[in-house]
């Protein structure tokens, strides 16, 4: 299945996009990830500082109550040494407790306090009785289990409240656990995502790649066999001109024969005719028989009229003959491509006209603003020569004659050369008729066959040029000859 | 070798009887006598040339001259000059290419192949009657071979 172009580029647009989403997923779940991961820290060590704070408040507790039995037992001071640490410490610890929970458990803390007092104030009291001397009452005192159910009370609260931290310590690592399993999910499906779109992405791309190479590899074949068929063409039509050409010669030739015939049959005629003619008018004295008058008439003046006629009529035919023959001789003869200056051409063919021009009060333009070309000069000079003849040839009497050759540069390495005169010109529809063999235009008031055109035509298309015109009836005519400015880049490929 | 006493054969091989017509009153008139055979076409002038076998041994011993026009109906001119130039009986002897055509290439390839004149037929009557009168002064002075 082709892919267009648009298609393609939706695709891999779409691909893109969609790595690009995974991508983002990835990046914004590891982002949210680290904060919450900075947030599960804080409340981790918030956790372990109130547990550590518990803990510590619990074996304060137990310390004092660990003072308090060592004086019972020895009245000693020096065992009393934890009791009165832990009784300057339990408030401060009390209130570091309840400021790391926070208000989490406030209901305990609010049960725990009063039976931290109630231990307290039991412990103490039993040290004040000992230190007065009555051991005994403090022993008592101590057996009511006042101070161990308060203990065992304030020990329970305790318990209670480091579970409650644990449980939340342990939830919070479930959590974070759960936030890492997710990620690693996360980026797994996103990895796998981006690996396809990639995959996709590559197949895509490879595929329309494969399609281009194929399309160029068919449009080169198309080429290449574009080419062959032009050159096929290009060969069938030098060889159809060939036939051509050769056909007008055979034609001129065989045209020639009966011509021959004819014209030396009329001299043959014409030298009969002498002896007959000298014979009737010697005749003396004439014979009145009317055969003789209309022998006499036939032979003065019917058959030399005749004659004249048969004569004037092989020779016009000898003229067209011959016409047709140099045009076919001229598409059979080898160009020659050489350098050549057209400044240099142009008013070499000039001075040709020059006592004309002057004659004719006239004045000759030159303007060549191209450099040297590569072309058959023979043809070239043909041409120039052939069309400032006809500038001569058909001026207006009542103007001074005024000729320009101008050369310009054209387009696709070409080189046009106008050729004006101010002369009668060419009405509108015989602009094409004139480049015809044996066709004039205008006042047949000069000498000529209606070649010169046609054979101009011949000689621009075999250096591979073109001949157009333009003309206003009696204002003059430009004739507008384009070339190639070298002959061989054209022309060598008709010959070939 | 004599002149006087061998007779010079003109053999014409034109298929344009006008032309052959045209040519043999300008010959005649100047002044050439020996006999003219005509042929039309190549066939039969060929078979008088080289004999019905195409050996040329009917040739030997003949004194002949040549006028021949490469446009023929059944062959061109060409391939009897070849054929007669080719021949040991008859390659010395004079052949006058008188033809319509006067293409540089067909004039070089005549005299490649042995012709000894090439004439173009001028299409004015004066010149072609003028250059076939100078072409029979010509043969009244020029020397023929016997043919081997």
């Amino acid at each position: 299945m082709p892919i267009s172009r648009t298609t393609f580029l939706r695709s891999t647009l779409l691909l893109m996009l969609i790595g690009i989403g995974a991508l983002v997923a990835v990046v914004a779940t590891t982002i949210w990830l680290v904060s919450h991961t900075q947030d599960y820290f804080d409340s981790v060590v918030t956790l372990r500082k109130s547990r550590a704070a518990l803990v510590e408040l619990r074996s304060q507790l137990q310390d004092a109550e660990t003072g308090q039995r060592g004086y019972l037992l020895t009245l000693d001071e020096a065992y009393l040494a934890p009791f009165l640490r832990a009784k300057e410490a339990v408030p401060a610890q009390f209130a570091l407790v309840e400021q790391r929970l926070a208000g989490r458990d406030a209901s305990q803390l609010a049960k725990l306090k009063p039976v931290i007092a109630t231990k307290m104030g039991e412990l103490e009291e039993t040290i004040n009785l000992a230190r007065a001397g009555q051991r005994d009452k403090a022993l008592d005192m101590v057996r009511t289990d006042l101070g161990k159910t308060a203990m065992d009370e304030a020990r329970g609260i305790l318990a209670q409240i480091i579970e409650g931290t644990d449980q939340l310590l342990n939830d919070r690592v479930e959590e974070q656990n759960r936030s890492a399993a997710a990620l690693w999910w996360v980026v797994v499906v996103a990895g796998i995502v981006i690996l396809a779109v990639t995959l996709l992405g590559g197949l895509t791309i490879s595929a329309y790649m494969r399609e281009l190479a194929a399309a160029r590899r068919e449009v080169e074949d198309l080429n290449m066999g574009l080419e062959g068929r032009v050159r096929e063409r290009t060969q069938e039509l030098a060889r159809a001109n060939e036939e051509i050409q050769r056909f007008a010669y055979i034609v001129t030739h065989d045209l020639r024969a009966p011509l021959v015939n004819i014209m030396g049959f009329t001299s043959e005629l014409e030298a009969s005719l002498a002896p007959v003619k000298a014979y009737i008018s010697h005749l003396d004295p004439p014979p009145i028989d009317p055969a003789f008058r209309e022998a006499k008439q036939a032979a003065d003046e019917d058959l030399p009229e005749a004659l004249g006629f048969i004569r004037s009529s092989t020779r016009k035919m000898d003229g067209l003959i011959n016409a047709i023959l140099k045009l076919s001789r001229e598409g059979r003869r080898v160009l020659k491509p050489e350098t050549i200056d057209l400044r240099n051409l142009a008013e070499h063919a000039s001075r040709t006209v020059t006592h004309q021009v002057a004659e004719a009060d006239g004045a000759f333009d030159l303007d060549i603003k191209v450099g040297p070309i590569v072309s058959d000069r023979l043809a070239l000079e043909q041409i120039v020569g052939n069309l400032l003849d006809n500038a001569v040839k058909y001026r207006r009497k009542d103007v001074p004659l005024h000729i320009a050759v101008r050369a310009r540069r054209g387009d696709r390495a070409r080189v046009v050369v106008d050729i004006e005169d101010n002369g009668r010109g060419i009405a509108a529809q015989d602009h094409e008729r004139v480049f015809e063999l044996f066709r004039r235009s205008g006042a047949q008031d000069q000498a000529g066959e209606g070649i010169g055109l046609a054979h101009v035509r011949t000689l621009v298309r075999n250096i591979g040029g073109e001949i157009s015109l333009t003309s206003e009836l009696g204002k003059g005519t430009t004739f507008s000859i384009v070339l190639p400015q070298d002959m061989r880049t054209v022309v060598g490929s008709i010959a070939a | 070798m004599s002149t006087e006493a061998i007779s010079v054969g003109i053999v014409m091989i034109e298929d344009d009887e006008g032309h052959a017509r045209l040519i043999e009153r300008n010959i005649r008139r100047a002044g050439v006598n020996n006999p003219i055979t005509p042929f039309t076409n190549g066939t039969e002038a060929l078979a008088y040339l080289l004999g019905p076998n195409g050996s040329g041994e009917v040739s030997a011993g003949r004194h002949l001259l040549i006028l021949l026009d490469l446009n023929l109906p059944d062959m061109t001119g060409i391939e009897i000059l070849e054929k007669v130039k080719s021949n040991p009986h008859t390659r010395r002897t004079p052949v006058v290419v008188l033809t319509t055509t006067d293409d540089s290439r067909e004039i070089q390839r005549c005299y490649d192949l042995g012709a000894n004149v090439y004439i173009t037929k001028p299409v004015n009557y004066e010149s072609f009657a003028h250059a076939i009168r100078q072409l029979g002064l010509f043969f009244s002075v020029m020397q023929v071979p016997e043919t081997a």
